[in-house]
């Protein structure tokens, strides 16, 4: 059903150390009162991690309820801050953090770590890694880069041409890191013909998104495509091609929920698109977090452990920040009409 | 004022909602009561309880500044605007206070010597300062500042207290004193109540009137750097939004939006009452969107119920006679 990009789960095997700890395995049943800490709430991706996290607990019997608990969007740096302190104060044992503040929030994080707080963070990660224990990295950065200038060359064709980036907020690490890793592809003689021309933000807004989308297509008559490597951003540039009868012209691509990209894939606005599971994400980080807070294993690199239903992971360093650890889960899914329906169910 | 006027009050129902708050958290978290959790209740709205307290002398003056939050971003991205250009960063600080300064004084002019509706000029400030703001970063996130920045938004400098608190119990003590002990808090009143009799019995309005605009940009910058230091990053849409919570805490505290009334015991437990059900409901693990309702109720209550014991008492008084 999924067209896999092969090259991630390549990468996961390289990342093996030689000569490692033992694998570790969790020890079910023990209380561990955690927080699951999204950007903030009502987008969807979130609810799913939530959901994979919830199943997790269940798997490892935790007595202590799971807290989902995250800012209004329009407060999302302080709302995070103030969330994690209050963990802290309540002495919660480990939190799972989707950070929307880059290192602004690394002084809280790093309060709550020292009071012995494990600091999971994952979907988006602490640029410095001060104060976290470890990522959970959903794919590896740099693939994320390739997928989204291979899936701009096959909807352009060979000609190529313009194209623009909507992505999420500027201190949104995951969005920034793979723009990175997409321009860095870009200088590949391969995607010679392919140019791009502006970078905004939507800040994970929709309507913002969606006047972003408009304004690009205004500031640039030559555009040929939108690239939103946010799910927000993404049916957010759909719609508004859509709604102004764009389609032909401008094709929008990017990452998104298949959910809610089914139509605009079908009518052709948004040919191709890419996610991986936030369900699987979810379920991953609560028992990385789980593991690490129990005791079960320790943050540090070349530790093997068992994560249930998915199999086994190694934190390794990560090669996409200057400092931190990971665990990546990878791999992607690139949808188009083949698959998207599907995937939508 | 007899004991039960008092219990009557504004201030006497606020009292009694801090209790029963206080009450309720008390009982619902046992980590509520602990220095480090009340230092946190106060630090994590520091920045906009510290500009509260200008806003109760605009407001009490009939007056209001929209443009605070805005300020805020100002400054802050006017300090790191030239620490990232290689000035030390004292002098970004003072930057960044001028800039909050020379804000107010724009608004200041208009409002007092042109005599433009303070609503319409400081929401000018309100898109015109966050421009400012945003063009001078971008959108870029600057950080890396030196060690002692980050400690002066961070840790404590007196016993428990940080520097925002101490900066904040100051000010608390300085409005409190200004507004209900002085000449010029006299005035501000008189003014708020009726500007012309003021200006016919030789009142120097205007000059009063900038500088409060001035002092309430000022406060901001303080504020928005204090915040800044906080963070240890700024970017362009730093205290964005905070204009409104701002202004919600000073009507809370019973401060007449058309002037002429209110006092700095009100805000102060205005003050505490929001904080105290934030932090319980944030101790309580009540999520983001239902704190906002949540406060939000406590708002219109407060506008609703003594309006409606106004109308009530109106009606009894009119079928009496």
């Amino acid at each position: 059903m999924k067209r896999l990009v092969a090259t991630t789960t390549a990468l996961a095997m390289l990342a093996l150390p030689t000569g490692a700890l033992a694998q570790a395995m969790a020890k079910p049943g023990q209380a561990v009162s955690m927080v699951l800490l999204p950007k903030f709430l009502g987008i969807s991706v979130f609810d799913q991690a939530h959901n994979g996290a919830v199943e997790a607990a269940k798997e490892l019997q935790n007595p202590t309820e799971l807290q989902f608990l995250g800012p209004t969007p329009e407060n999302s740096v302080a709302g995070q801050i103030e969330i994690v302190t209050n963990a802290a104060t309540q002495g919660v044992n480990a939190i799972m953090i989707s950070n929307n503040s880059g290192d602004q929030i690394v002084p809280a994080v790093k309060a709550a770590h020292d009071k012995g707080m494990t600091v999971v963070t994952w979907d988006s990660p602490i640029p410095s890694a001060e104060g976290e224990d470890v990522f959970v990295a959903q794919v590896d950065f740099a693939e994320t880069g390739k997928v989204m200038a291979d899936m701009t060359l096959d909807i352009l064709g060979a000609d190529g041409g313009e194209f623009a980036i909507l992505s999420a907020s500027p201190d949104a690490s995951n969005q920034n890191a793979w723009i990175a890793a997409m321009e860095e592809v870009l200088k590949d003689p391969k995607y010679a013909k392919l140019k791009q021309v502006d970078l905004v933000y939507g800040n994970d807004q929709s309507e913002e998104s969606y006047n972003q989308a408009l304004a690009l297509v205004d500031k640039h008559p030559d555009l040929k495509l939108i690239m939103a490597p946010t799910t927000v951003g993404i049916a957010a540039a759909s719609k508004a091609m859509l709604d102004e009868g764009l389609c032909d012209k401008v094709k929008v691509s990017g990452l998104g929920l298949p959910s809610e990209m089914v139509a605009y894939t079908m009518n052709g606005c948004a040919p191709q698109f890419a996610l991986w599971s936030f369900t699987d994400l979810g379920y991953l980080t609560y028992y990385t977090a789980y593991m690490l807070a129990t005791g079960a294993m320790k943050a540090e690199e070349g530790q093997q452990f068992n994560a249930g239903r998915m199999g086994d992971y190694t934190i390794t360093k990560d090669p996409t920040r200057d400092a931190g650890l990971r665990v990546l889960m990878g791999p992607f899914s690139v949808y188009d009409k083949s698959n998207v329906e599907a995937a939508a169910k | 004022m007899t004991a039960l006027a008092r219990l009557k009050s504004w201030e006497g129902l606020l009292l009694a909602l801090l209790i029963v708050i206080v009450a309720a958290n008390l009982a619902n978290s046992p980590y509520y009561f602990g220095i480090g959790n009340i230092v946190n209740l106060f630090q994590l709205s520091i920045e906009k309880i510290i500009v509260a307290l200008m806003m109760t002398l605009v407001i009490v003056n009939a007056e209001i500044d929209l443009s605070v939050a805005s300020v805020m971003g100002l400054a802050a991205c006017m300090m790191a605007f030239l620490f990232q250009l290689g000035v030390p960063l004292p002098l970004g600080i003072l930057a960044g206070l001028a800039a909050g300064a020379v804000a107010g004084l724009i608004n200041g002019f208009w409002v007092a010597y042109v005599g433009l509706p303070s609503l319409a000029v400081t929401l000018a400030g309100l898109i015109g300062f966050r421009g400012v703001a945003r063009i001078l970063v971008e959108d870029r996130s600057i950080g890396n500042y030196p060690g002692w920045f980050n400690v002066m938004g961070q840790q404590s400098v007196l016993g428990p207290l940080t520097l925002s608190i101490v900066v904040f119990i100051i000010l608390f003590a300085v409005v409190a004193v200004v507004l209900h002990r002085s000449a010029v808090g006299r005035l501000v009143y008189v003014i708020g109540n009726n500007q012309l009799a003021a200006r016919y019995s030789g009142v120097r309005v205007a000059r009063l009137k900038l500088a409060l605009f001035a002092a309430s940009g000022t406060v901001a910058a303080l504020a928005g750097i204090l915040y800044a230091a906080r963070l240890g990053s700024v970017r362009g849409d730093l205290a964005q939004g905070f204009e409104l919570d701002i202004i919600t805490i000073v009507l809370l505290g019973g401060v007449s939006i058309f002037g002429g009334s209110g006092s700095i015991a009100g805000v102060g437990l205005s003050i505490l009452v929001i904080l105290n059900l934030r932090n319980g409901m944030g101790l309580a693990n009540v999520t983001g969107n239902t704190q906002t309702s949540v406060i939000g109720a406590l708002l219109i209550a407060s506008v609703l119920v003594p309006n409606m014991a106004q109308m009530i008492t109106n009606k009894w008084r009119g079928r009496e006679t």
